[in-house]
């Protein structure tokens, strides 16, 4: 053997003994020995760029901090952002590039509903570990995917919400006026379920169009049937100009919406008639109204990351979500695999995050960890409030 | 009877804006008999130049509301000059998706400028959002600036074509483009003048209608089918039909929403035209000439 045979020979062995001594690490896609590649998809751009944009700066001030304070098992936290500009096949797209190009680990990601539908599967064959922020469609959850988890309210615990909710309040003659796309069928279809559980019939159950403007005649119909309290199934555009013609009309019913209006100060900027929103009460994923002194730390974070930027309750979705994802990879340990995340987020029980208003839950049959919905309200010329919890089962 | 009034004020000031939108769609229709799928996207673009003006920096309403037809004026002209002229005389096929690429430009223009401040962007009410009564009739003074606005702007319009030169030259080129030529009228321009007066009407009937919804760069679709099944119920080539279409049609959704139900307001409309049409198939006031579209 020549010396230079023997040479080769000894690079070779030195090269597989090196490539042996760490065989994790090589094959856990998105995991280096000193980060983890965390990917996000949502709408960056467009009108839906609330539900997707908003929630991953909050996602990545959480992963500045974790990162500030050495990281988790002293990997230091990557985010990669995906646009799906809330449109089911860019979503697709998205997270095809997330799980093949990029190579994340996992994805904390899921604005728009429709979008992360779509999305769906092809999350479920890649066995991603993936955390919903915002998206609340049941069937993103339901049934169960083994690696897809929610941190966000789903529609269907929304829907039960509101009914409770009214009838807490007293309400005794309650009607329904929705939107019948699909975002609003899957609001409506299991809120007429959640009636059927009572053994309650709506007054009136009235619809309105995405795009209308003017809601005059719905106004009239469910004043006609004297309805104490209007369960609220539109987008903000339809019920400003609901709750508008509902004041103009001299309907003054107790408005209870849901989490697609998650932000009642610009609810009542849209409105633009005053008064008109006294009586409007609404769903909110998280606790916090963003000028809490609670959330004054992220309030910081997200101004000093992006100036400009005003802490919103989207933020906030991102930070719950990203806080819940850190505590599952903090379970993982240091011998991190999608399995052994998968693991610890299916044992989190009653995980408290800044954010959310009650405790984080996860099971192996039941992904939807968040079920409690907080209501929130802003009087006129006061800021919003919070008015309490409802707890789903 | 209470109830038949509201809905009538309330199907009016709708149907109103209707109108307007299918004037935009008629008049450049009449001329180049193209139908401009921009049109949707030229009255968005111009509610928010109105709304960017009147709410961002503060110019009064009635100066923004001008500032919007005169930039309604320039996108149509634009839309000509892009879509339109190169194209003239290859097939309709060509000139429909030149239009079409104009909407999605628009769109996606819009959605870059305007689509990250707010899901749906308020424009506040030019008059007081109290409700003040009538007779017994709860009103809000916004719906009847509306209401006003919109005849002024048509009585405007129709004072445009009837007694101004341009106006008259359009007409001419309308009703037959080859003797227009031959007695000396500068066709292009009158179609870059149509498409223009199209859109300014269109950022005319934005202005208007903002204070009374609200913006998002994504709305534009949807008042063009309304003016576009305005504008066919009144038989496509004719001004005062465009405006009896809208006007019917912002009628018989609010009736149908009050009496039927309110599952009833999307569709009624065009059950409607469905009916009119297999009777008429000119509309109500159209002529019979035959249309590239």
């Amino acid at each position: 053997m020549t010396l230079k045979r023997c040479l080769k020979a000894g690079l070779s062995g030195l090269f597989l003994a090196v490539a042996a001594l760490q065989p994790g690490q090589a094959q856990v896609p998105g995991v280096t020995a000193d980060t983890i590649k965390i990917g996000s998809f949502g709408a960056l751009t467009g009108p839906g760029y609330l539900y997707g944009k908003l929630p991953m700066n909050g996602i990545e001030v959480v992963f500045d901090q974790v990162n500030a304070a050495g990281g988790i098992n002293g990997r230091k936290l990557e985010l990669v952002r995906e646009d799906d500009r809330c449109d089911p096949a860019a979503a697709i797209g998205a997270v095809k590039k997330l799980i093949h190009e990029e190579k994340v680990f996992a994805i904390i990601g899921g604005g728009c509903s429709n979008a992360t539908v779509a999305a769906r599967e092809t999350l479920a064959e890649a066995k991603i570990p993936v955390i919903i922020m915002a998206s609340v469609h049941d069937g993103i959850t339901t049934p169960v995917a083994p690696t897809i988890f929610s941190t966000a309210l789903t529609s269907s615990l929304e829907s039960a919400a509101m009914l409770q909710f009214a009838l807490d309040q007293g309400a005794k003659r309650i009607a329904v006026i929705s939107m019948r796309d699909a975002w609003g069928r899957s609001r409506y279809t299991p809120l007429m379920e959640a009636f059927q559980k009572k053994g309650i019939k709506p007054v009136l159950d009235e619809e309105m169009a995405p795009d209308a403007n003017d809601a005059t005649a719905q106004v009239l119909r469910l004043k006609g049937a004297n309805a104490d309290a209007v369960l609220v199934v539109l987008y903000p555009k339809p019920a400003a100009i609901f709750m508008r013609d509902a004041q103009k009309l001299g309907f003054k019913p107790l408005a209870v919406g849901q989490s697609g209006i998650a932000d009642p100060a610009a609810f009542e900027d849209q409105v633009g008639s005053p008064g008109a929103t006294a009586s409007f009460r609404t769903i909110s994923m998280v606790r916090y109204t963003p000028e809490d002194p609670a959330v004054d730390k992220w309030r910081k974070a997200i101004e000093a990351k992006f100036p400009g930027d005003r802490l919103s309750v989207f933020n906030l979705f991102g930070i719950g979500s990203a806080q819940v994802m850190v505590e599952g990879l903090k379970r993982a340990g240091p011998d991190l695999t999608r399995e052994k995340l998968v693991a610890a987020l299916n044992g989190l029980k009653d995980f408290q995050t800044d954010v959310y208003p009650g405790g984080i839950t996860c099971v192996e049959t039941d992904h939807r960890c968040n079920k409690s919905p907080a209501w929130i309200a802003k009087e006129p010329g006061k800021p919003v409030r919070v008015l309490g919890v409802t707890k789903v089962e | 009877m209470e109830l038949l009034v509201y809905l009538l004020l309330s199907g009016l000031t709708t149907g109103s804006l209707y109108a307007l939108i299918a004037l935009g769609i008629v008049v450049v229709n009449k001329a180049t008999a193209v139908i401009n799928f921009a049109h949707g996207e030229l009255f968005m673009f111009s509610g928010f130049v109105a709304w960017m003006l009147h709410v961002q920096m503060g110019v009064p309403y009635l100066p923004s509301l001008l500032a919007a037809v005169a930039f309604g004026f320039l996108l149509g002209a634009a839309t000509d000059l892009i879509a339109f002229r190169p194209l003239k005389n290859a097939n309709i096929i060509s000139l429909v998706l030149a239009t079409i690429g104009i909407a999605f430009m628009l769109r996606g223009t819009a959605r870059v400028i305007w689509g990250g401040k707010g899901d749906y962007l308020p424009f506040p009410p030019i008059t007081s959002p109290e409700p003040i009564m009538i007779g017994g009739i709860m009103v809000i003074p916004q719906q009847l600036a509306v209401l006003a606005g919109s005849i002024v702007i048509m009585v405007a319009f129709a004072a445009f074509f009837r007694l101004t030169r341009a106006g008259k030259m359009m007409q001419a080129t309308a009703d037959n483009a080859k003797a227009a030529t031959l007695a000396g009228i500068r066709v292009d321009r009158i179609y870059m003048l149509s498409f223009g007066t199209g859109a300014a009407i269109a950022g005319a009937a934005a202005a208007l209608m903002a204070p009374l919804t609200l913006l998002y760069p994504d709305m534009g679709f949807s008042f063009f089918i309304k003016g576009f099944a305005a504008a066919v119920l009144g038989g496509l080539t004719s001004l005062p039909g465009a405006v009896l279409g809208g006007i019917s049609i912002g009628i018989v959704e609010a009736l149908a929403g009050g009496y039927l139900h309110s599952s009833f307001i999307e569709v009624s409309a065009f059950i409607v035209i469905m009916f009119v049409l297999v009777v008429r198939p000119t509309g109500l006031l159209g002529s019979t000439r035959f249309r590239r579209v």
